[in-house]
């Protein structure tokens, strides 16, 4: 790094001025228009509010919430329908990778009067975007899960209230993601920041894993950095980290800037030892051993939860995409028939949580439950799928829009005996983590009948399982046209997918 | 000025569809620097064709000379690609700001046929009203009326109204409020809906959406106009009101107050001046209010007398120590209410076949600088003559007899009469005949005024 090379534009304006100060700002930022609202301060500094410029769409805004560990009441799912409401068919709300929410088509006057409903709600969008802590993960059936290990969701509650507290990091040199495991199927080493369940001395607590991150020019899963924690330890050690990233992280290249190259840069021993002095408490060597064992459960369908009595019931949103009537339907199941939570997971999908047995069958026939089905078929029930072009200008395919048609049209020819997980990316950035899928597809160009088409990259064989693995290229690159007639292949062959009789037999 | 990196050039960049294009762009997109200068130049001279994925790389780069540049250019192009605009033109800037008015401000005539080279295609006027708005000039707001207004296709119309949305804050309140009320009531629910979107999220947006409700909506407008009144719930209301003797209150305030419950979905409350604050005021606020809330105290009162200068802000006081209150001026003192009294009055001038006589307003007599102020303010507003009328009973029928048959030494007794009373009191009771019933007891004024009330946030 050279430390006398001039600072990138995003650089200085993050250093001009934080994004954060503008909060109070916002209602005079919307009357008086664009006049303080300099480019640095439109595309880039309002994300550290969580808000976000559409160059596709200048003046309609994205807003990206922060849910930790997934968990969010029927109360602010309402709020959050009534505001896309207002936004008629501009209005959306996709259920992200990260256990989240993002709010399109808002006016910039929504903005100051949205920020106060979230606080009276309990919901902040501080820090959501750009280079600041992402929404922190957990395992979406804290508390409820009958394999659960530790709940999660008071250590992802702590972190995230450190993180934004007044010692936090404003200015981080790139995003990180940080996400904690409770449960045997917490797959989390794509996070620059895993804690992962594990004993030491017979003891509960934390083994710590660094540096995983996908992008268009690398993709790793984090390493372990060789300490144990204990659960109290969580939230002061991701500070301590997050503080050091801040000071020493690459700041010249954005593309060589996320934690895996500074970890690169110092050896994970002497990066070890710089945090273990930055943090400044005791702490354990440790193997990187941990009881994460085996794949994501999809949590889709009906389970018995912990407690006697109650279930819990996962529902499919298709591509993560909810429109303001399902939110406010949502919301509603979830009040006449749980405890009135959902649950958000990294599959895109939601659940709605302690319902009493006796209640089941009811929520099971609600209208509702034939668009966002407990039950849907072995192909779509693990399908992810990144924004695509509707919204993202670097997308080579239209990937929900193919991703769905595809499926559909699979759905017509094979039966799959179990669910794959597909993950669909519009472009190298792999934004919909298809290293991660058993089957990942990322948007691509090809060549067919001498005319370059859309097409699709297909890699195989990810694992988040015991043996983790990033997929690895299996075919450069299909033409959407041919897409279906691979996949069906590919899935007969390698998956266990059987084809259907055709009609009539 | 050239590029600091020649390998970045336009010439360089692999053609559309080829496998190393994006990884290609993704590099220019990091350049620390990037000219947009050759690749402008390279559009204009036709050495080069403008993708979306370029286009993507390129508008983060240009400034607004050079997003205005690009924009001239692609207005020549035979066949213009209407997503270029929104991608290009995300600076706020006076000159392309004054481009955008400059292609539109002749409306909807500009897209004739006659003259192919000068007129504006639809699909460039659609990608260039949103924009306009964006810019949020005032200048543009007539513009913007007038193509939201016209007889064109919705698409069209739909643009000119998104143009409205992305400037919103910027244009003239009232004209808005009236612009949009009546898109609310077009017969395309693809305008109406978004027009009643627009107006909830104006400040005190009950004021305009209330009246919406009666306006006959399309009925998927007015399930969306139910939930954008849902999501800003009235607040519970106090009327401070005058008692009857024995601190009893008047039949028409004690209807008017439950319709306007009904009708604002929310408490409502009287308060009679003479009684006593209820002993129970904490108890009877936690009951109003829910935590957060505000009380709205509004005080019924038609005259600046000693009741609203020195009993309400005691009231005031007294319900502020238990929870937040918004105190709304006196009744009297509201424009629309002096214009409907002003109707009022003249409709009486008609039926009495004595349109020349100015009409007299009765009131209880006041004290002081600013009740002389008040009452000559609202004779001016409402073209009145105001009495004082003692409540004496021994005035009330002196007063009787005048009103009865007026003679030469009170000439002006002779015109219409109206009380300055809200409900029944010694005064109306006495001179039914001659003054008529209260005012709530008169249709036109009662309407006003729950219309008022129920509109209030
Ligand atoms: S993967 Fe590519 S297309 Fe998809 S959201 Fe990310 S940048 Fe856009």
């Amino acid at each position: 790094m050279d430390p006398l090379a001039k600072p990138s534009k995003i650089e200085q304006a993050k250093a001009e001025l934080c994004g954060l100060d503008l909060a109070p700002r916002l209602g005079d930022l919307a009357s008086q228009g664009w006049e303080s609202l300099d480019e640095a301060t439109l595309t880039i500094r309002l994300k550290w509010l969580g808000i976000f410029f559409r160059p596709v769409t200048p003046g309609r805004f994205m807003v990206r919430l922060r849910l930790p560990n997934g968990v969010i009441s029927a109360d602010q799912l309402e709020l959050l329908a009534e505001v896309i409401d207002r936004c008629g068919d501009q209005g959306s709300a996709d259920i992200t990778t990260r256990q989240n929410l993002q709010l399109r088509g808002l006016l910039l006057e929504d903005m100051a009067p949205l920020l106060q409903a979230l606080e009276a709600g309990g919901l902040t969008s501080r820090q959501s975007g750009h280079d600041n802590p992402r929404n922190i993960t957990g395992n979406p059936l804290a508390g409820i899960d009958p394999e659960e290990i530790v709940d999660t969701r008071p250590l992802v509650e702590v972190i995230q209230a450190r993180l934004l507290g007044p010692a936090g990091p404003r200015n981080l040199p790139r995003k990180f993601n940080v996400a904690v495991g409770g449960a045997p199927d917490s797959f989390l080493l794509h996070n620059d920041l895993a804690f992962l369940p594990a004993e030491h001395n017979g003891q509960l607590g934390f083994t710590v894993l660094v540096g995983g991150f996908f992008s268009a020019q690398r993709n790793e899963l984090a390493v372990p950095l060789g300490l144990w924690l204990r659960p109290e330890q969580l939230a002061d050690f991701t500070l301590a980290l997050l503080c050091h990233f801040e000071r020493h992280g690459n700041r010249q290249q954005r593309n060589k800037s996320r934690l895996m190259y500074l970890i690169d840069q110092l050896g994970i021993d002497a990066y070890r030892e710089e945090l273990v002095e930055a943090f400044a408490e005791p702490v354990h060597p440790h193997d990187g051993s941990h009881l994460v064992s085996r794949a994501p459960r999809s949590g889709l369908g009906v389970h018995a939860q912990k407690q006697e009595g109650l279930h819990w019931v996962g529902l499919h949103v298709p591509m993560g995409r909810l429109d303001a009537a399902s939110m406010q339907e949502l919301a509603a199941l979830a009040r006449t028939y749980g405890s009135g939570e959902l649950r958000l997971t990294e599959a895109q999908n939601a659940l709605i949580v302690d319902v009493p047995c006796d209640r089941i069958e009811d929520l099971l026939a609600e209208p509702l439950l034939q668009r966002l089905r407990p039950d849907p078929s072995t192909l779509q029930a693990e399908a992810v799928s990144c924004t695509g072009n509707a919204y993202c200008s670097f997308a080579l395919i239209p990937t929900k829009g193919v991703a769905q048609q595809v499926l559909e049209e699979l759905e017509q020819r094979i039966e799959l005996p179990e669910a794959v997980r597909m993950h669909w990316t519009g472009c190298p950035n792999a934004c919909g983590q298809p290293y991660m899928g058993q089957i990942g597809l990322m948007g691509a160009k090809a060549r067919k009948d001498g005319q370059m088409v859309e097409a699709a990259k297909i890699f195989l064989g990810g694992s988040m399982g015991a043996e983790p693995k990033l997929a690895e290229l299996h075919e450069k690159g299909v033409p959407l046209s041919d897409l279906a007639d691979v996949l069906e292949l590919l899935l007969l062959e390698q998956f266990g997918a059987r084809r259907r009789e055709p009609a009539g037999f | 000025m050239r590029s600091a990196l020649p390998q970045w050039e336009p010439a360089q960049l692999p053609a559309c569809g080829s496998p190393d294009r994006w990884g290609w762009l993704q590099q220019l997109r990091n350049q620390p620097e990037l000219d947009p200068e050759p690749w402008l130049l390279a559009l204009e001279n036709g050495s080069l064709s403008i993708a979306p994925d370029l286009l993507a790389v390129l508008a983060e780069r240009l400034d607004p000379p050079a997003q205005l540049r690009l924009l001239r250019w692609w207005r020549q192009q035979p066949d213009p690609d209407p997503g270029l605009p929104s991608q290009v033109l995300r600076h706020r800037d006076g000159a392309s700001a004054a481009w955008l008015l400059e292609q539109l401000a002749p409306g909807p005539v500009a897209l004739g046929f006659a003259l192919p080279l000068s007129a504006l295609p639809q699909v460039v006027a659609a990608a260039l009203l949103p924009l306009l708005g964006h810019q949020r000039q005032v200048a543009a707001w007539p513009v913007l009326l007038c193509w939201m207004r016209a007889p064109i296709a919705t698409p069209l119309r739909r643009a000119a109204l998104e143009g409205v949305a992305r400037g919103l804050s910027v244009w003239p309140r009232s004209q808005l409020v009236a612009g949009l009320s009546a898109l609310a009531g077009d017969l395309d629910p693809q305008l109406a809906a978004p027009a009643v979107d627009l107006l909830a999220r104006l400040p005190g947006a009950r004021r305009a959406l209330v009246p919406l409700r009666r306006c006959g909506l399309d009925p998927r407008v007015a399930e969306r106009l139910g939930r954008r009144l849902a999501a800003t719930p009235a607040q519970p209301l106090l009327l401070v009101v005058h008692g009857r003797a024995g601190g009893q209150l008047p039949a028409e305030l004690v209807a008017l107050a439950a319709e306007l419950e009904c009708r604002r979905g929310a408490p409502v409350r009287l308060q009679a001046l003479s009684a006593a604050a209820p002993a129970a005021v904490p108890a009877v606020a936690s009951e109003l209010l829910q935590p957060g809330q505000v009380l709205g105290l509004v005080p019924l009162l038609l005259l600046p007398g000693g009741h609203v200068r020195h009993d309400l802000p005691a009231i005031v006081r007294h319900w502020s120590a238990f929870a937040r209150v918004q105190h709304w001026p006196f009744l009297g003192a509201w424009p629309r209410w002096q214009a409907a009294l002003a109707r009022e009055l003249a409709e009486l001038a008609m039926q009495d076949y004595k349109p020349a006589a100015r009409p007299l307003l009765l009131h209880h007599p006041l004290e002081g600088p600013l009740a002389a102020r008040y009452l000559t303010t609202l004779e001016r507003r409402t073209g009145a003559q105001c009495v004082a009328t003692p409540y004496s009973a021994e005035h009330l029928a002196e007063l009787k007899l005048t009103l009865a048959a007026p003679d030469l030494a009170a000439p002006a007794l002779a015109a219409p009469a109206l009380p300055l009373a809200l409900a029944a009191n010694r005064l109306t009771d006495q001179l039914a005949e001659q003054v008529g019933p209260p005012l709530l007891q008169r249709p036109g004024l009662r309407q006003l005024l729950l219309a008022e009330l129920e509109a209030l946030p």
